[in-house]
């Protein structure tokens, strides 16, 4: 009987569930230092100087650092498709060298014996800013404008990128339209809050000459490479380590200006040095996301046929241009055509820096922002054309016959290739999974959403399978485990090729020594290229094996797969979410939410259900809940959890998920990702939902999240227009 | 998030407490559940010399009831509070402490702590202030009683004595046929209120209002009794309706990131509302 398929439990679900995880924060070694970073408590000023006599003098204090003291270098890129000349010179340093830019930016770091020494003496340092005269930048679209103030004076614009994406003739298309509807469109900033911080322990081995970094996650042989290159050492001088993360969702595990300080102050000091976040700094220091503001015009026939979108947005990037910050701003490009046929389409997005701490991918990057966008203007085109936004849906859907359906975007830029799926049929299941006549009949307010998320990305995944004498059999594969259960899935796709109970399989990831290469855990990918690289290595290790016994497997060695993937996979995914909105106090309870999203075919059904229905969570609290606001002077106003508003059990709805299959051809398992699926559609339905159950008042919502006092903004404004 | 640093001493009854608190100086602080103050100082926002536990202080955690007075102990927690059987009016305390945090915080966090804390969005002094209750406050010169209109200066600001220490709450006896209704709006279960209302209701024989008293807490710097309610009124839709919307125009809310003043003035008269039809029904 095939395990693939089957719910399984996680491998790690007992040990996580009694307290023997072992987080980073467990990590203790002899002799080990503690580093408190001393972070810009303005959002810009000139750096005149940095004051640490008195914090040096405490007792129990080795070391204050400062950018004098570090390695003049920036943190990279991580993804060359993104990078352009511009964007380069908007890099981070380590820390802080002439100028502070955002509040929350490290600008020194003391280490002393014990954590608490270290933040005491970390009062001590004194930072002498010049504030200057210039305002700082807090608004992404103002940013844009030419009068604006300058993040980097040297750059000559906060602009650092602008992304053109264009298909077919929009002008010839709006010509021929019958309703053009015009808005303009907003998602908060906010990021994700995984539950564990940040943090690390690295040591330098003076006799080996090797450096050892515990709390990697998400992408260690990248990040091994680039600390490597920034200290000046050879890459297998470096070792990065995994142990439990307690949470990545996007932001967890790129490269940060302390992944390089502390290994450099293990390296420079001769001891180990602990770094563990706090949450305080946490709400400051690590990525931020999805900040948006999108201008659209959709064009439609009376008929209800959509026929071309022109959409100008700028993203935000805050202060600096991080490993990933790009990324959103690409991608609205890619996912605003969403799953609907268009004559035409033009999008371009504007990465623009703000003095605000830096963006990255957060689950979902730019397709959460482009699927609301796309969706409240499909409800507002259903408004304005009296048609019911369900039908309209239905007109609109790529159907099953085009399949693989391609938007190709002109030469040098690759198409859009919808490789598989019934996106009607998958519509209509959802709709009849999620009662939706019922819940209309409710008297709640119903959103609906649909959308294409891309996933799967390559460029390839290695992975090795050896079985040995003790009776195990051991898969090696580069991707992270963030919690969200990939090694049991790795684990049921080597027992079911060699035709082993997956209880034998032991899946190695955690470490760069005992695994070769590998590209990490995100976009969706883990499963689908690492999964397939496992496959690849277990069918040889079993065509070689002379004999169907295990001592067969064993002594035919160890096998490597490798699964390359030129192209990303596009997966159709919806939402139905209910609401109810109380008028008098502008709250919104989420009732219930049901997703549905194309994985192709659901190795663990329980973990893709834990992947849908915890970032439909991440989606609704995006919605409703949390936002990372701004004073006008760029100082943050939410600095702990109590101000950050992240949903808890009470606030987040029963959600239910269905796991859609389809053929998929691109690869040999045949499986699409599940890591986004849940959170893409969710922020979109829930805004449509709120703007069903506010009835007229409702075609104000443009702007996310949707809190009392936005909702009550928009039913007093209604009210007044009504007099 | 690292505490700063502070002498710690524990006192194992009120006149040590009393003691430990006087040799400080002014620079000591009285931690009890910790539940607010612990916060305070891992953001370093507040750093005293010496912290006085009275946390195991023994006979600080009675309530008990004279003539239909009630004296409510300091180290109380929210949990007993919450649990505890207080008739007619009284019972608003219980129905302020069911809105404190979570449980783990109630099991915890104490009366006296809430009240000498004095957050403008806590729920205990607001239905202190609508009980007309008075702090009993003792110091190595004797005790004394201050009026709930009297104690709460500010936020965080409260008009104890440095060498003070609150060792209970009186609340005065209530009328008959007096009832409570309290309800608070918060963004997420367990948050501090944005707003709260805590009203006392008192009708004569005839059923017209005979006392009222309407506090929101959470809206300004201190909770404050807004004088909505006139006597002799009767607690109809029509007449409530009327005091939310005159309640709500008489708060002087400030705007803060979380809510406007133009929303939380909203707030005020859904629970204001609300809070006066919860009294109406146990009064029919």
């Amino acid at each position: 009987m095939s395990i693939v398929g089957s719910s399984i439990e996680r491998a790690r679900d007992v040990a996580l569930v009694t307290g023997r995880g072992r987080f980073v924060a467990d990590v203790d070694l002899p002799r080990q230092l503690h580093a408190r970073v001393i972070r810009s408590p303005v959002a810009r000023a000139a750096l005149a100087g940095v004051g640490s006599e008195a914090a040096l003098a405490r007792r129990g204090v080795v070391a204050v650092v400062t950018a004098q003291d570090v390695p003049d270098v920036r943190i990279p890129i991580r993804l060359p498709v993104a990078a352009t000349a511009n964007a380069e010179l908007a890099l981070q340093p380590l820390l802080a060298r002439d100028s502070v830019r955002y509040v929350g930016e490290p600008v020194a770091v003391v280490v002393a014996e014990d954590p608490w020494l270290a933040e005491d003496a970390a009062e001590l340092v004194e930072l002498d800013l010049d504030y200057g005269d210039e305002a700082a930048v807090v608004d992404p679209s103002d940013a844009a404008a030419a009068e604006a103030p300058l993040v980097d004076p040297a750059l000559g614009s906060n602009v650092v990128d602008v992304f053109p994406t264009v298909f077919g003739d929009v002008e010839a298309a709006f010509v021929e339209a019958d309703v053009v509807v015009r808005r303009r469109l907003r998602v908060g900033r906010h990021t994700a809050v995984p539950m564990e911080t940040r943090g690390l322990v690295a040591e330098h081995d003076p006799e080996t000459g090797r450096l050892t970094i515990w709390g990697a996650a998400k992408v260690k042989h990248f990040n091994r490479g680039v600390i490597a290159n920034l200290l000046g050492l050879e890459p297998e001088a470096v070792r990065l380590v995994e142990v439990d993360v307690g949470g990545g969702f996007g932001v967890r595990g790129e490269l940060y200006p302390e992944d390089v300080i502390v290994p450099f102050l293990a390296l420079s000091l001769g001891r180990p040095v602990k770094w563990i976040e706090d949450r305080a700094e946490h709400l400051v220091a690590t990525n931020h996301a999805r900040e948006q503001i999108h201008e659209i015009a959709v064009a439609a026939r009376a008929d209800g046929t959509l026929l071309a979108f022109e959409d100008r947005a700028w993203c935000d990037q805050g202060a600096y241009v991080r490993t990933q910050g790009l990324l959103p701003s690409m991608l609205p490009g890619l996912h605003l055509p969403g799953p609907y046929v268009w004559q035409a389409f033009s999008v371009t997005t504007h990465a623009v820096l703000t003095n605000r701490t830096p963006v990255g991918t957060y689950r979902g990057p730019g397709m959460t922002e482009a699927t609301f966008v796309r969706e409240r203007m499909v409800d507002l085109v259903a408004g304005e054309l009296s048609i019911d936004l369900i039908e309209l849906r239905r007109r609109n859907l790529v159907p099953a016959e085009r399949m693989p359906f391609t938007y190709d975007l002109g030469p040098g830029a690759p198409p859009i290739v919808y490789g598989s799926g019934d996106y009607p049929a998958f519509f209509e299941r959802l709709l009849t999974e999620a009662r939706i006549e019922d819940l209309k009949a409710e008297g709640v307010g119903v959103g609906v959403a649909a959308t294409v998320e891309l996933g799967g990305i390559g460029p390839f995944e290695e992975a090795s399978v050896e079985a040995l004498e003790d009776g195990t059999v051991v898969v090696r594969a580069g991707v992270a485990s963030l919690g969200q259960g990939i090694e049991t899935a790795l684990a049921q796709i080597a027992a079911d090729e060699l035709g082993v109970p997956v209880e034998r399989v032991v899946v190695h990831h955690h470490d760069t020594d005992d695994v070769e290469s590998g590209f990490g855990s995100f976009a969706s990918r883990s499963a689908v290229v690492a999964g397939n690289a496992v496959a690849l290595a277990a069918r040889e290790l079993r065509e070689r094996a002379a004999g169907t016994d295990f001592a067969a497997l064993v002594a035919a060695g160890e096998t490597r797969g490798r699964f390359e993937k030129e192209h990303p996979s596009f997966s159709f995914g919806a939402a139905v979410s209910a609401v109810a909105v109380d008028e008098e106090t502008g709250r919104v309870t989420a009732l219930r939410h049901v997703v549905a999203h194309d994985v192709g075919r659901a190795v663990n059904p329980a973990l893709v259900h834990g992947q849908l229905a915890g970032g439909a969570a991440q989606g609704i609290a995006g919605a409703l809940f949390e936002e990372l606001p701004y004073d006008e002077d760029g100082n943050p106003l939410a600095l702990s959890l109590a101000d950050y508003a992240m949903p808890t059990l009470s606030e987040v709805p029963p959600i239910e998920t269905i796991a859609l299959e389809s053929e998929v051809l691109d690869n040999p398992l045949g499986i699409k990702g599940a890591g986004e699926g849940g959170i893409t559609s969710a922020p979109a339905a829930v805004a449509n939902a709120v703007a069903d159950a506010l009835g007229q008042a409702g075609r104000a919502v443009d702007r996310l999240p949707l809190t009392p006092a936005r909702v009550r903004a928009m039913l007093r404004e209604s009210d007044e227009e009504g007099r | 998030m690292k505490l700063p640093p502070f002498a710690y001493a524990r006192a194992r009854s009120v006149d040590e407490a009393l003691e430990l608190l006087g040799e400080a100086g002014g620079d000591a602080k009285l931690v009890a559940g910790g539940q607010s103050l612990v916060p305070v100082l891992a953001y370093r926002l507040f750093r005293p010399a010496r912290l006085v536990d009275v946390d195991s202080v023994s006979g600080l955690d009675g309530i008990v009831e004279r003539n239909g007075e009630h004296e409510v102990g300091a180290l109380v927690r929210h949990a007993r509070l919450e649990r505890a059987e207080l008739g007619g009016a009284h019972r608003l305390l219980a129905l302020a402490a069911r809105h404190i945090g979570h449980a783990p915080i109630r099991t915890r966090g104490t009366l006296g702590g809430s009240l000498g804390h004095a957050d403008p969005a806590a729920e205990l002094p607001v239905a202190a202030l609508a009980l007309d209750a008075r702090v009993v406050a003792r110091s190595a010169r004797g005790e004394r009683e201050i009026a709930m209109d009297d104690f709460l200066l500010g936020p965080f600001s409260t008009a104890l004595e440095p060498d003070e220490m609150i060792v209970a709450l009186r609340v005065p006896a209530a009328p008959a046929r007096s009832f409570a209704g309290f309800r608070e709006f918060a963004l997420r279960s367990g948050d501090f209120a944005l707003a709260s209302v805590g009203v006392v209701v008192a009708f004569d024989e005839d059923g017209a209002v005979s006392r009222a008293r309407v506090v929101v807490g959470g809206v300004e710097p201190v909770p404050r009794s807004l004088d909505a309610l006139p006597l002799g009124a009767r607690l109809d839709p029509d007449t409530i309706a009327e005091v939310a919307h005159v309640a709500a125009a008489s708060c002087a809310p400030a705007d803060d990131r979380t809510v406007d003043a133009a929303t939380r003035r909203d707030l005020v008269a859904a629970l204001v509302r609300g809070a006066l039809t919860d009294v109406g029904a146990q009064a029919a």
